[in-house]
């Protein structure tokens, strides 16, 4: 199976405090194309730190990410915002969706960024808002959604740059148990009919027991990694 | 980039209130700026008007002594034919010949010293328009006994005279014998200069002629030009053709009023510019505000990939949108309240304009505006509202995206 994302001896510390602190411990792993992993552990574990370092949005103290063999950590600023704008999608835990935008608009923008051509633009943002169950709901904004419909745009809108991996930081953390039921279902549909790696941190069990992998961390290292 | 736009435009009515106090507080600074400016310009103006049209004239020409000592000895001689050789200088309007003397007016029981112009009543009215300047009686019409006189109102006030009422002026003739005559009131009239209505009579050139016992004698020429603009080198070729007069134009003869005026015509557009720099203080705390409740929403556009160039500028676009619907509105408004005070006027009797009046200044404005200065107060919002957007934009694009994200 083709890796995705591999890290080589990751680490990342941070110095703001009384003494520095290694959010990330020299984690060694690989991620597959098409899995569906949840990254767990308790609060202050390293997973939302983990999952900045391979989404290019935060650089390691040290080691290597490589995402489909470019190594990220190398990458400077400029080319690593084009990298995330072609090669990743993130889903947020508050959803973070541009409130002046309809859910349309917000799920083209990414493309429009990638300038795609605005017919092609267009047909896609519909047809990912169809299948995350919002084609009613394309030209209204963020603030007349719910927090589960707001969600499902912002997977919609992951999906809009056909991402070789979706990040999403504790994606179901905010929403009810339908809602997040309906996200979960529409995102391992979309895991399996799509082959679209996933990749989750979270508390939640209803996740957890979705995800067909489950890696813990542990004060920023690795303590077990169980493929279901 | 279209997008961008968009984005910039929805941005701005995020939060209706503030943005819409904002653009209230630009317009009543641009209102507030041009109306001052135009107020202080058309007091100025309007004194230039009149300093020109009724008093100075654009160029007088006098016998070089005459300035300094203004007696009827220092004439100019063959004033009347050197008149209409100036008159037939290629870009003068009009001319007048005045013989003009130093005396005193004596009423029954008052007098006062003042400056006695005899002039040719056609001449006059089309030079300094004095015609039209009359409040009470009529213009150099009556043929009676006794010579008539044209005396300001304030003057009238002074010695307590009316039209008809008889006054005598003393005054040296040419061989400085001193001369008194008899005159009546035939006219009374107005100029906002106070001082000038009070130290000014004008009689017939004809009535001095005979009693200063020289025909035509001219102490002055004035002169009207087409184009006032070129009133230095109309000056200048006067000079050229009679070397041995002293010519001076108005801004010599006038000079607080000159510099007064070179002054604002420079500076008027600062003295609303620093209205306008008040304003975008504003502006630059409304952006500020917006950009620091939307740390999260950068973070986020960063995050999926939108360059740092982009988000600036989104800030930017954000900024000239909100100060363009300002500043087109606060011009608009402007332009018809300057439409409406040049028409009407603003009076200012009442709120202490009888001083005014005493430093040469109309009691009534009209105001008025060169169309340029809209389109330069237009360009300094837009300038001063995108330097107000920049602090906050560059704010903006110094987030890290991670830190962003994670802000609350």
């Amino acid at each position: 199976m083709k890796t995705v994302i591999e890290t080589k001896n990751l680490v990342k510390v941070y110095n703001g405090g009384v003494a520095p602190v290694k959010a990330v411990n020299n984690v060694n792993i690989k991620f597959n194309e098409g899995e569906f992993t949840a990254i767990v552990g308790p609060s202050g574990s390293g997973k939302t730190t983990f999952l900045n370092l391979i989404g290019g949005l935060d650089k390691p103290t040290d080691g290597e990410i490589f995402i489909e063999n470019v190594d990220i950590s190398k990458l400077k600023e400029r080319k690593l915002f084009d990298f995330r704008l072609k090669n990743i999608g993130f889903v947020f835990q508050s959803y973070n969706l541009i409130p002046v935008l309809t859910a349309k608009e917000n799920v083209s923008f990414i493309m429009l960024l990638q300038k795609m051509k605005s017919n092609e633009m267009n047909k896609r943002a519909e047809e990912l808002l169809q299948a995350v169950g919002l084609g009613d709901k394309m030209d209204v904004r963020p603030s007349k959604l719910s927090g589960g419909q707001q969600q499902r745009v912002a997977v919609a809108r992951a999906l809009a740059s056909k991402p070789k991996f979706i990040l999403a930081d504790e994606p179901t953390a905010n929403l009810d148990t339908q809602s997040a039921l309906n996200l979960l279902d529409i995102m391992a549909r979309l895991n399996k009919e799509e082959n679209i790696t996933l990749l989750f941190s979270t508390h939640d069990q209803r996740v957890i027991d979705r995800a067909r992998r489950v890696v813990t961390l542990i004060d920023g290292a690795v303590s077990e990694d169980v493929n279901k | 980039m279209k997008k961008i736009l968009k984005i910039s435009w929805r941005n701005i009515w995020r939060n209706k209130i503030r943005s819409s106090i904002i653009i209230i507080a630009i317009i009543i600074g641009i209102m507030g700026g041009i109306f001052s400016g135009a107020i202080r310009l058309a007091a100025e103006k309007q004194q230039f008007e009149e300093a020109v049209d009724n008093r100075t004239s654009h160029i007088q020409v006098h016998h070089p002594k005459f300035v300094a000592n203004p007696e009827a000895r220092f004439y100019i001689k063959n004033g009347i034919h050197i008149a209409k050789e100036i008159e037939a200088i290629d870009g003068v309007h009009s001319v007048s010949e005045r013989s003009v003397v130093e005396g005193m007016v004596a009423s029954a029981n008052l007098n006062a010293g003042v400056r006695i112009k005899g002039v040719d009543a056609l001449a006059e009215a089309l030079t300094t328009n004095l015609n039209s300047l009359i409040t009470e009686g009529t213009y150099f019409e009556n043929e009676g006994r006794l010579p008539s006189i044209i005396i300001g109102e304030a003057l009238a006030n002074t010695i307590n005279v009316s039209v008809g009422s008889r006054i005598v002026l003393t005054f040296q003739d040419i061989k400085g014998e001193m001369i008194s005559a008899s005159f009546v009131v035939e006219g009374l009239y107005k100029l906002s200069s106070r001082r000038f209505e009070e130290s000014t009579v004008f009689i017939q050139s004809k009535n001095i002629y005979d009693l200063i016992g020289k025909e035509k004698h001219v102490t002055e020429i004035a002169v009207v030009i087409d184009d006032v603009d070129n009133y230095r080198l109309m000056a200048e070729k006067i000079r050229k053709a009679f070397p041995e007069l002293d010519v001076k134009h108005w801004a010599d003869m006038e000079p607080s009023l000159y510099y007064s005026l070179e002054f604002l015509n420079q500076n008027l557009i600062w003295m609303v510019g620093i209205i306008i720099l008040g304003v975008s203080f504003g502006l630059f705390n409304t952006i500020l505000m917006s950009v620091l409740e939307r740390v999260k929403e950068f973070g986020i556009l960063m995050a999926i990939g939108m360059k740092r160039t982009k988000v600036f500028l989104m800030i930017i676009f954000e900024t000239i949108m909100l100060s363009f619907i300002a500043g087109v509105s606060g011009l608009i408004l402007s332009y018809g309240m300057i439409r409406h005070f040049k028409v009407k006027g603003i009076n200012l009797e009442g709120v202490g304009a009888e001083g005014l009046e005493d430093f040469g200044y109309a009691t009534v404005l009209y105001l008025d505006l060169d169309p340029q200065m809209y389109f330069q107060i237009g360009i300094m919002v837009m300038v001063f509202a995108v330097l107000a957007a920049v602090y906050p934009a560059v704010k903006a694009i110094r987030l890290s995206p991670v830190e962003a994200v994670r802000s609350e």
